[in-house]
């Protein structure tokens, strides 16, 4: 068995080298095939992180009239901070509120001069709301107009949100079915690209074939090495394909975080480096051998 | 029993009949030319003897089994019992002399040592001590069809079959091919030589079966080419 498996290696190895523009063509294929691959599984985790992103953003602020005492507003938080579907609760105090106020205005002259005219602090203590899921503020925010804490509240910030959190949620929906979808319609060009090609190359070899099964050579004895040509078209496609990645990787990231601040592609590209050769090599594999398959069963009749 | 039985064979494509009732036996060891103008059919009926088309009517046995009743897995056998050789050599490409007789061998399992004693016992036994390395393009016509037989010799068929195999070469090459098919003959392998080639049928004073518009109508023990 093992000189069999030995003959099948070599004679798939013979097959690369000897005609090898037919396997150039096949390789360059299958790279464009797993850069479309590869770049949808990035562009879905960067797609995720968008989301995540805004999801973060999003929270009810409960603003309290400035006659409520602390204790009052940390009791409400505590009570709120029982329920199931709120996360976690952030209490910024009104002293706390002017100093953020201060910071992020600081290069705005008007405005400091503003507060020290006023001479006292505007700006009220809030509760800052954040919800397990982006489906439950509408509920934590009707709920909250109902407690009987509501008439310590100026106000409840959700409405300017709620087109946001709506917005996100029906993004994030479409992105899954879409990015879903796109994989699919991928894989299926992609094996119709391949094994178009591949089927080409092995129509080219069609007249050896044919004398392999004259000299009575059985159909596995004649498949199993075109089967691992393909798979190794398929392997040395996902290196290029990688050393294409990764320069564009480098080039892309720094432009990335300046849309997204935070967002780091580059960390994420070599962080899960093992995972993505790993799928894209066993895609590119699994191409190679699928259309060698296909291909090669048109000329294995008797 | 006969090693060959044609029972009643015909053989027509889209109407145009090419084979037409054609019954005859060839016994182990026997060697027949098969002979008649282009286009009369014999390269059909040895492509219907090798399993490459059915016949349109009638039965073929090879040792007293029906071909065209066996499974691919039986087919794939009598392809080894049989050793082929054609006018275009059907060589591979894209293998040396070597390997194209040794891929012959390496298809049953037998281990590398034997498969390369063999290939290069069959190839010194051709005189292509020297060509084991050359690829088919790098060879004369007269060294493909050398390497052709070397490769059809490698299963130790119980019969060749020669489709006009010196109907590329000069003379002289042709003559070598010819002379080896005799030695194999002498050596218990049976032969049968599709030919038009006038001056080999009548030196070598064989059976000759004549076909004329697909039907047989000669068959003598030491025949001449007399169309």
């Amino acid at each position: 068995m093992f000189a069999n498996l030995k003959r099948i290696f070599k004679t798939a190895w013979q097959g690369i080298n000897r005609n090898s523009w037919l396997t150039i063509a096949c390789i360059i294929m299958m790279v464009i095939s797993l850069t479309l691959f590869t770049s949808i599984i990035i562009f879905n985790y960067a797609a995720n992180y968008l989301i995540n992103y805004l999801k973060e953003k999003v929270d009810i602020s409960l603003y309290f009239k400035t006659d409520v005492p602390e204790e009052d507003i940390l009791k409400i938080r505590d009570e709120l901070l029982g329920r199931e579907e709120i996360l976690s609760i952030d209490y910024i105090s009104k002293e706390e509120a002017l100093k953020k106020f201060e910071k992020r205005t600081s290069s705005n002259p008007l405005i400091k001069k503003a507060l020290e005219e006023l001479g006292e602090n505007p700006l009220a203590s809030s509760l800052n709301i954040k919800a397990r899921g982006t489906e439950q503020y509408q509920k934590i925010a009707k709920d909250i107009e109902n407690a009987p804490f509501k008439d310590k509240l100026i106000t409840i910030d959700l409405a300017e949100n709620q087109r946001v959190i709506n917005q996100i949620h029906s993004l994030a929906k479409a992105m899954k079915w879409g990015s879903f979808l796109t994989m699919g319609v991928l894989v299926f060009i992609s094996l119709v690209i391949g094994f178009n090609t591949i089927r080409m190359a092995i129509y080219a070899l069609h007249e050896e074939i044919e004398i392999m099964k004259l000299v009575g050579a059985t159909f596995w004895f004649i498949r199993w090495p075109f089967l691992l040509e393909g798979a190794l078209q398929g392997f040395f496609a996902s290196l290029i394909a990688l050393a294409i990645f990764i320069p564009l990787i480098i080039w892309l990231s720094p432009k990335v975080e300046m849309i997204f601040a935070g967002f780091n592609l580059a960390s994420y590209f070599w962080a899960n480096l093992g995972f993505i050769f790993l799928i894209q090599t066993a895609f590119g594999m699994f191409l190679g051998i699928v259309s060698s398959f296909l291909a090669i069963n048109r000329y294995l009749k008797i | 029993m006969s090693l060959v039985y044609f029972k009643n064979v015909s053989k027509s494509y889209n109407g145009n009949i090419i084979l037409d009732n054609v019954t005859f036996e060839v016994e182990r060891g026997e060697f027949v030319c098969l002979v008649g103008r282009s286009g009369v059919g014999k390269t059909t009926l040895l492509r219907i003897l090798y399993h490459e088309e059915p016949p349109t009517k009638g039965r073929v046995f090879f040792e007293d089994k029906d071909i065209f009743k066996l499974k691919p897995k039986e087919v794939i056998k009598l392809r080894r019992k049989m050793g082929m050789i054609f006018q275009d050599f059907k060589l591979l490409n894209s293998k040396t002399a070597y390997e194209n007789v040794a891929f012959a061998l390496e298809m049953t399992g037998y281990p590398e040592e034997t498969v390369k004693k063999e290939a290069k016992e069959l190839l010194r036994l051709v005189n292509l001590s020297d060509r084991l390395d050359n690829f088919p393009h790098q060879l004369s016509a007269g060294e493909k069809q050398r390497v052709a037989l070397a490769r059809a010799l490698i299963h130790r068929p119980e019969i060749i079959l020669a489709d006009e195999p010196t109907g590329n070469l000069d003379p002289i090459n042709g003559w070598e091919i010819i002379k080896l098919l005799l030695k194999i003959n002498e050596l218990g392998t049976a032969v049968i030589l599709a030919t038009h080639d006038k001056e080999v049928v009548n030196t070598l004073n064989k059976r000759v079966i004549s076909i004329e518009n697909g039907k047989i109508i000669r068959d003598e023990k030491e025949g001449k080419y007399l169309i």
